[in-house]
């Protein structure tokens, strides 16, 4: 069975594509269809979804919440993105140095990433709030940083095993150049993974923004943010609570999207998982 | 044993380390005290001289260690704030946190580990589906959302239960669900899939050949192998609940280490800002410690 | 006639689960005498393992499934007997040692921990008196210093040694057969040879049964009283090892025991057996080495043999070799 077939199906990673391509509409699409996010209404206060005008309501200040909420998708997922696809890269390369030539180099690599890697997200962006100040800055710098190093990290655990596999011996002894071995064996062996993990890493920071933003930290008003969303609306759940609700929903499927993916893509990729008949009549 | 021994080590080498990072990124972004000890109208001349007085014009590496050295004398310096000794605001604050973060590693385990077991023991059933849906949803829930629902449920719909503050039981209740939720989400499925793969293992054929029961291979046997991913677990969930802390802290006004680093950060209180990012540095470095130590201690053939 | 101590009648396992449907084991029937050593015999893959797990009812079950046959043992048929029952067979009355002592002992457990909870499932003795027995068992099983094996860890055991360790807990509850699914492939040669001899020992000094499942000829003639043949999920031929071994009757059996290289003699071309063991999905009507076999008739492709007792041995063919 082809690869394509084989993803279609499976159910994790089909709800999860789903998903993922109706948030990814409403932050492409969104702001452009409702219109400025900051424009404020102060007279007319709260509205409800429903109201027509506005789809899913106002905030306090008679903000639009659907243009506020699909922009707020967009930062969540452009920070989330763009710096997980760069940590995947750089924590590639280094896991890839670390794995394959091994010795002191490796010894100095392993040791700043075994420290690093347990480091919770949130705390790492705390962090570097305190030391830069809020904004966006310190929150792509921690998301960027924990998720190099934990990619490096297991991609330098797999590029240490594939070294000791058969193959790898076989095709240094057959006088492969080391480019060619990285380029044709390796590398296509770890991608895999790196994927795989970095679908997690993404669900991880678009929380840590969340998170962030919803103290305070993070994304500064009037931009907005879906955590600093649901913090606005706290005080006002019995009244309207659709402001907190909606970004809330918002960031949970974004999220949940995203882990089903990784699930999904896990159980696809992974060549151990035969079926449980071939396993069984093996013997 | 002598590969745990290095590792603390290093490990201690790196907490130090990182402990000097997060104090020289403070300081040299202007997070000392001239600003708030000196009026707004001083001049800049004004302020190099203060700064020369206080000792804030030596090399920052000198400016760390006066800074330890006045930790390990007691002298915490005192809060921007309300000029609150540091050392009688860090005991109140560490003692409820740890009240809050022990209360939710227990129920983490408690509650984790016999459901993962029950869904292994119960492959494929509707409780075994239902148990990992809800895991599966548990993990994605951004945490300070539950917290939010879970007050507007509880709290204000219902009434069941305080939504903010301290005092007793009923107060900790709510505060450390929300605290657990993701970790017994993962500690569910991360028993589940360890019993499960020790369950097709060969020993566990060999135990059913000699007629050992079900129940004691799954409870003993299968557990005790299963146990040991665990360990690494708990070393590292103990990190990812100090982060997690600061939000939920916050957000039911818990009066602990994570809300106290928040606001400091968010007033500029430099002294708190310093104290805490520290403390927090040396509990998720021991949590991680543990976590590496303790799968080298819980496995047999590591041991010898 | 003596009456069988384990009878094995028209034992069928398979596949069945949603879309696959083929049984491995196919109409599988043989008996197990007092006080004897029979040698199951075949190819990689004919299905001898799977068989005996399915006595015991310990064949992966989702998604192998026993279809039909029973398994007379005391009166009862083992694969019918409810849970609890099996239980209190399993490891009393009839124990099994596997193919790789070192994956088949828990890791997390000493020697002494797995032994004792053996008896302990079986026998309601205290903790020192099961210590006792274990180590009576260790030593019986060949061990020379039980105490000291007692308290390591199975990966600090060679291979020899785990694999005793394994017969001894087979041993531990007394039992009356021991199903020993290829227990010295994982081994080296003099191992192999000693593992053998304590086998053969324990059969005459206890006055046990076992079943030896193997692959390799030169096991069955060292050891074993009669043997089964198996090809392709079915049992071809039975007979005294002797019998077997002067004259085989059935071509497949012929063809294995031709093909062994002998020392000695001067250099010849191998013989090999024609074509290959067919997919449990590729059997078609008749007999199942038909394709292979170098006597076959037109009556092979369409009608397949039954079971046909002569004298004391019994053979599945249209054209045996007399």
């Amino acid at each position: 069975m082809t690869l394509f077939r084989r993803a279609r199906r499976n159910k994790q990673l089909v709800v999860g594509v789903i998903l993922a391509v109706v948030i990814a509409v409403l932050g492409i699409v969104g702001p452009w269809i409702f219109g400025a996010y900051d424009k404020q209404d102060l007279l007319s206060g709260h509205k409800s979804v429903g109201t027509p005008g506005n789809f899913f309501g106002t905030d306090a200040l008679g903000r639009d919440l659907a243009a506020r909420a699909t922009y707020g998708i967009r930062i969540s997922l452009i920070v989330a993105i763009s710096v997980t696809a760069l940590a995947v890269v750089l924590g590639m390369g280094i896991g890839l140095v670390a794995g394959y030539v091994k010795g002191r180099v490796d010894g100095v690599i392993s040791l700043v990433i075994d420290f690093v890697w347990g480091f919770p997200l949130i705390l790492v962006a705390v962090l570097a709030a305190a030391s830069i100040g809020s904004g966006l800055l310190p929150v792509i710098l921690a998301v960027g940083l924990v998720n190099t190093v934990a990619i490096a990290r297991v991609v330098r655990g797999e590029v240490l095993g594939l070294t000791e596999k058969d193959f790898v011996v076989a095709a240094h002894a057959g006088g492969y150049s080391t480019s060619h071995i990285l380029l044709r064996h390796i590398i296509p062996n770890v991608i895999p993974v790196a994927l795989v993990l970095s679908s997690y890493y993404v669900a991880v920071a678009i929380i840590a923004e969340a998170s962030l933003s919803f103290v305070g930290l993070g994304a500064q008003p009037p931009t907005p943010s879906l955590g600093q969303m649901v913090s606005d609306g706290r005080n006002f759940l019995r009244l309207n609570h659709w402001e907190s609700t909606i970004p809330g929903v918002l960031i949970f499927v974004m999220v949940l999207s995203v882990s089903l993916i990784g699930d999904g893509l896990r159980d696809l990729l992974d060549p151990r998982l035969r079926t449980a008949v071939e396993r069984a009549s093996a013997k | 044993m002598k590969a745990v021994f290095r590792r603390t080590l290093t490990m201690l080498l790196l907490l130090l380390v990182s402990s000097f990072a997060v104090f020289a990124a403070i300081r040299l972004s202007g997070g000392d005290v001239t600003a708030a000890r000196l009026p707004a109208s001083a001049s800049a001349a004004d302020r190099a001289l203060f700064r020369q007085q206080v000792g804030l014009d030596k090399p920052i590496i000198n400016q760390y260690f006066t800074y330890l050295r006045k930790l390990a004398t007691g002298d915490l310096g005192n809060s921007l704030t309300n000029n609150a000794k540091l050392s009688t605001l860090a005991t109140e604050k560490i003692r409820n946190s740890l009240i809050l973060g022990g209360s939710s590693m227990v129920v983490i385990f408690a509650l984790g580990i016999p459901l993962g077991m029950l869904a292994a023991m119960r492959r494929n059933s509707w409780l075994d589906t239902g148990i990992t849906s809800i895991s599966v949803a548990g993990m994605a829930i951004p945490n300070f959302w539950l917290a939010l629902i879970s007050i507007y449920v509880f709290s204000t719909l219902l009434g069941w239960l305080p939504s903010a503050g301290q005092g007793g039981i009923r107060y900790l209740i709510l505060p450390t669900l929300v605290l657990s939720a993701e970790g017994i989400a993962l500690t569910v499925r991360m028993t589940r899939s360890a019993m499960l793969e020790n369950l097709g293992q060969d020993f566990v054929r060999t135990l059913r050949a000699a007629g050992v029961s079900e129940r004691r291979i799954h409870f003993k046997h299968v557990l005790r192998s299963s146990l040991m991913p665990l360990i690494s677990l708990a070393g590292l969930r103990i990190g990812q609940i100090a982060g997690y802390a600061l939000v939920v802290e916050t957000i039911f006004g818990w009066a602990g280490v994570g809300q106290a680093l928040v606001n400091a950060v968010l007033r500029r209180d430099y002294p708190v800002v310093q104290l805490f990012s520290l403390l927090l540095v040396v509990l998720v470095t021991f949590g991680n410690l543990m976590a590496t130590v303790g799968y080298t201690v819980a496995n047999p053939r590591l041991r010898k | 006639m003596t009456r069988a101590l384990l009878g094995v009648e028209k034992l069928s396992v398979g596949v069945h689960v949603s879309g696959l449907s083929y049984d491995i084991v196919r109409d599988v029937s043989f008996d197990l005498y007092q006080n004897e050593i029979l040698a199951v015999v075949g190819e990689s893959g004919c299905g001898k393992s799977l068989t005996a797990l399915s006595m015991l009812s310990l064949q992966s079950s989702p998604p192998l499934r026993v279809t039909s046959g029973v398994v007379m043992f005391g009166g009862k048929d083992l694969l019918t007997l409810p849970r609890a029952e099996l239980r209190m067979v399993r490891g009393k009355e009839i124990s099994m040692i596997f193919q790789d002592p070192m994956s088949a002992l828990d890791p997390m457990f000493t020697v002494g921990t797995l032994l004792t909870t053996a008896v302990r499932a079986h026998q309601n003795v205290n903790k020192a008196r099961a210590e006792e027995i274990s180590l009576a068992a260790l030593a019986d099983a060949g061990i020379e210093d039980p105490r000291r094996r007692f308290g390591e860890y199975a990966f600090q055991l060679s291979g020899g040694i785990s694999q005793r360790v394994m017969i001894a807990l087979a041993l531990v509850n007394n039992p009356k057969v021991i199903i020993a699914d290829e227990p010295t492939t994982a081994l080296d040669v003099t191992v192999q040879a000693q593992i053998l001899e304590r086998l053969l020992v324990l059969k005459k000094e206890r006055g046990m049964s076992i079943i030896l499942i193997t692959h390799n000829l030169g096991v069955v003639a060292s050891v074993a009283d009669r043997v089964a043949v198996m090809y392709s999920g079915e049992i071809v031929e039975t007979g005294s090892v002797a019998e077997v071994f002067r004259g085989a009757q059935h071509p497949y059996s012929h063809g294995l025991l031709r093909a062994v290289p002998r020392l000695g003699s001067a250099a010849q071309s191998l013989t090999a057996i024609p074509g290959r063991v067919p997919q449990p999905t590729e059997i078609s009507a008749g007999c199942v080495f038909a394709p292979r076999c170098e006597r076959v008739k037109p009556m092979c492709h369409e009608m397949r043999p039954a079971l046909e007792i002569r004298r004391s041995s019994a053979v599945r063919c249209h054209n045996p070799i007399d």
